[in-house]
């Protein structure tokens, strides 16, 4: 039984084909792919070939490539561009962000790899696909752009021994002395100003790569997202917006490169953590984390609309589903923890909402109505397992399929006891009825099979090893590979704050 | 900490010795509020802090400064279901004194800003204690000529916290004096000043407000200076207008650091920052 997705991802490969679709997983350090025509591929392992009778990749990547019964870093973070050319991942360990292109035919090629000084915690990219924004362990946004300069190409990836011998930076001297700014207050000082506090605060090596801090937060960053906003007035020109989530309870809004470094606002009112934004429509936010509710904002204004009790709606599941009860009892009180929000296009006037929360085997549909005082609906989709990402397609045929990863190997309803018995496919697929209800769907499943059932997830970073033949998931003691895996599918409760750590 | 508790059972001990009216009027002992230097900015603590500043409770800091009619009213209103209902003041704070310290600055401004409501804000737990005692001290010795009621300090990781205490544009005055100064390259990202934290500064204050720095560390007055000036919100207060202000000689004189600092012969570097007005969208 092979590791399950922590990441899917789907998108349309072909755009002279609307039909042909391809689903992305990231399978504990793989990237695992399927494409409609039932094609199928494994990054890195299947992709070393293909790399290898293409005399285009520059002779320096194939350094790079990973040796398959090699420890390899988790990939943590997914992202495939809105014009389906590119998936971006981060994998964890190592604190790389990974770009490749998505070839029409559905293969993935690496085109590079960027370090970051600290762990980066969620990813987006700009409205034109041109950037990506990262943010980090530290509090930090920085921008990179999608794909490097030629020049950058070249000396990226860099073997070992050059990145050992880059010769620290000892002094800070500064680009912009007080004479100089007061003569050219510009935004390239400012930029020369922020490449030295960066390299300042990463001592050893200065990052090779074109990188712009964007701003920051004294916390964990946990979710960003890119905003673009017509102004609607008669020559003005779109907006752009930042929106950063951390661990100290914060939604901050900036606006987006070059006037980053202004705050326009704050939405507040969690009481806990926040891990999870969604944009349901320009101007409309929805939030969620370690509270018991949504809060639903007009984030242009800062203005709370709503909130949305989430946890008695978990509470009810449960109490529909008492075989997961066990995992309740002696909880005095308990926690819920947004684990995911994805926007999910509605009828006519509602706005709706598909939320999971870590360890509950379920996703809770809202649809929400603002300024109206009737309650807003939720629709209960049970799962095999609990949720671990999810994914919309469209098709012109069968409408919008829901594509949910499903933990395999935990216990529904806990995020720590082992599954005993038969365990589950790893995706689960649902479509949106006439009235507007999720059924199960199984116009994919076959096409799917390898991709759901078989596909390895590798040697990860941790012990993990799953490929045919080698150790699987049931040997694995309880130990290293045991936390490694849980602390990639299940973070977000973590970031809760424990009384008394303190002073 | 052991040392912790037995200093508040010391300060229990001292005030018991006290009379009912020497404990409002006795001015609080250092010695018995004394601790550790450094908090790490980035770790919880366990700090109560407002949601957003509709939720601080500013009337129980001024309580001189509560609206007239703000009872009634109060009752008439809802309270949103996301903000406890508070007291309002007649006034918003407009100054803030971030690490305050054992509060020398803020005691030399109150009376010479009468109309002005300041606060100070300190992250080690005792040393906030003890200028709110201090403070109950002043307002009681004070009574008649009403002084001190403009005065307050809370506990705040400011470095964190600064947009749950105040809204945007809401202050005129920043003071940052004699900033810890972190010294190693590693430990930068702790300093009280930072091009990401700076937007912060810029995002309280309102245009022409300034941020007023004073430290005797050359090395961190250019860390400043460099950091501020690069802001595109900040702009350096020429030497003339900075020597003319009268908060920049309370600074010099009045902060315990400052007197530390001239007694031991040692060199302060003075720095004003003024908030620019935003620019128009791209
Ligand atoms: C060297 S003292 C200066 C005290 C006072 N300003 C003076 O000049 O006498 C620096 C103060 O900043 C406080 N501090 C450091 N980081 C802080 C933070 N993040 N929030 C609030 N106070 C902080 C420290 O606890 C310390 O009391």
């Amino acid at each position: 039984m092979a590791h399950p997705y922590q990441c899917i991802q789907v998108c349309k490969p072909d755009p002279q084909n609307q039909e042909k679709w391809m689903i992305l997983g990231a399978c504990g350090p793989n990237v695992v792919s399927c494409i409609s025509n039932g094609i199928t591929a494994i990054w890195p392992m299947q992709n070393d070939r293909f790399k290898e009778d293409d005399p285009k990749e520059p002779p320096g990547k194939k350094l790079k490539l990973a040796n398959p019964t090699e420890e390899r870093p988790n990939v943590s973070q997914m992202l495939v561009s809105s014009d389906s050319q590119y998936l971006v991942t981060v994998t964890a360990e190592d604190k790389c962000v990974h770009v490749f292109h998505i070839t029409a035919d559905g293969h993935l090629q690496e085109l590079t790899q960027r370090s970051m000084p600290k762990r980066p915690c969620a990813i987006t990219l700009t409205a034109d696909n041109s950037t990506i924004l990262c943010a980090d362990k530290f509090g930090d946004v920085y921008a990179l752009p999608l794909l490097p300069s030629p020049e950058e190409a070249e000396v990226l990836p860099k073997p070992a021994t050059e990145a050992a011998e880059a010769t620290p930076q000892k002094t800070f001297i500064p680009a912009a002395t007080p004479l100089t700014v007061h003569s050219g207050r510009n935004r390239k000082a400012l930029e020369a100003q922020l490449k030295q506090a960066t390299q300042q605060m990463k001592t050893k090596e200065p990052l090779k790569f074109k990188h712009e801090l964007l701003l920051g937060h004294v916390s964990m960053l946990t979710d960003i997202a890119y905003a673009t906003v017509d102004p609607q007035e008669a020559g003005r020109q779109p907006r752009n917006y930042i929106l950063t989530a951390d661990r100290d309870e914060h939604i901050r809004i900036s606006r987006g490169a070059p006037q980053s470094h202004i705050i326009e606002g704050f939405c507040q009112g969690h009481q806990e953590f926040v891990s999870k934004l969604c944009l349901i429509k320009p101007g409309l936010l929805v939030s969620g984390g370690g509270d018991s509710h949504l809060f639903v904002w007009d984030w242009l204004n800062c203005q709370l609309l709503k909130r949305i009790d989430v946890k008695n709606r978990v509470l009810d599941f449960f109490k529909d589903h008492p075989q997961y009860i066990a995992t309740l009892e002696g909880q005095e009180e308990i926690n819920i923890a947004i684990s995911g929000l994805w926007a999910i296009p509605g009828g006519e006037s509602k706005e709706s909402v598909l939320v999971a929360c870590e360890g509950v085997p379920a996703l809770f549909h809202f649809m929400i109505t603002i300024g109206q005082a009737d309650p807003d609906v939720c629709h209960v989709l049970p799962l095999v397992g609990n949720p671990l990402d999810f994914a919309m397609l469209d098709l012109a045929l069968d409408g919008i399929i829901a594509v949910v990863s499903v933990d395999n190997v935990h216990e529904p309803g806990s995020t720590s006891s082992r599954r005993q018995g038969d365990r589950p496919s790893r995706l689960q697929l649902f479509k949106i009825n006439s009235s507007e209800r999720w059924e199960s769907y199984s116009g994919m499943t076959e096409t799917l099979q390898w991709f759901s059932c078989e596909a390895p997830g590798g040697r990860a970073a941790g012990g993990e090893a799953t490929a045919p033949g080698q150790v699987t998931v049931e040997d694995m003691s309880a130990g290293a590979g045991e936390k490694v895996m849980r602390d990639l599918l299940y973070g977000v409760e973590n970031l809760r704050k424990r009384a008394g750590a303190d002073e | 900490m052991a040392g912790e508790a037995n200093k508040k059972q010391k300060r229990e001990e001292y005030r018991k010795s006290l009379s009912k009216e020497q404990q409002k009027l006795a001015l609080p002992k250092k010695k018995f509020y004394r601790q550790r230097a450094h908090a790490n900015p980035f770790s919880d603590h366990s700090l109560t802090y407002p949601a957003s500043p509709a939720s601080m409770d500013w009337a129980s800091y001024y309580p001189a400064f509560v609206a007239k009619n703000e009872e009634s009213e109060y009752v008439a209103t809802q309270p949103r279901e996301d903000t406890l209902a508070v007291r309002k003041l007649s006034k918003a704070v407009e100054i803030a004194d971030i690490g305050c310290g054992f509060g020398g600055l803020l005691f030399a401004l109150a009376p010479r800003l009468p109309e002005t409501l300041l606060v100070g804000m300190e992250i080690r737990t005792s040393v906030t204690e003890f200028v709110q005692e201090k403070i109950r001290a002043m307002r009681s010795q004070n009574v008649s000529r009403g002084e001190y009621q403009n005065v307050a300090c809370l506990r705040a990781n400011t470095m964190k916290f600064l947009p749950n205490f105040f809204t945007k544009s809401q202050l005129s005055k920043i003071f940052l004096c004699f900033p810890d100064p972190h010294f190693k390259t590693r430990k930068h990202k702790a300093r009280i000043v930072s091009t990401t934290l700076n937007s912060e500064y810029a995002y309280v204050l309102k245009p022409g407000g300034i941020v007023y720095t004073i430290t005797d560390v050359e090395d961190l007055h250019n860390w400043m200076v460099e950091h501020f000036v690069a802001h595109p919100s900040f702009e350096r207060v020429g030497e003339e207008e900075q020597e003319k202000d009268v908060c920049v000689q309370v600074m010099r004189t009045e902060t315990e650091e400052g007197k530390k600092v001239e007694r031991n012969g040692g060199h302060k570097f003075v720095a004003c920052f003024r908030r620019l007005e935003d620019p128009t969208w791209p």
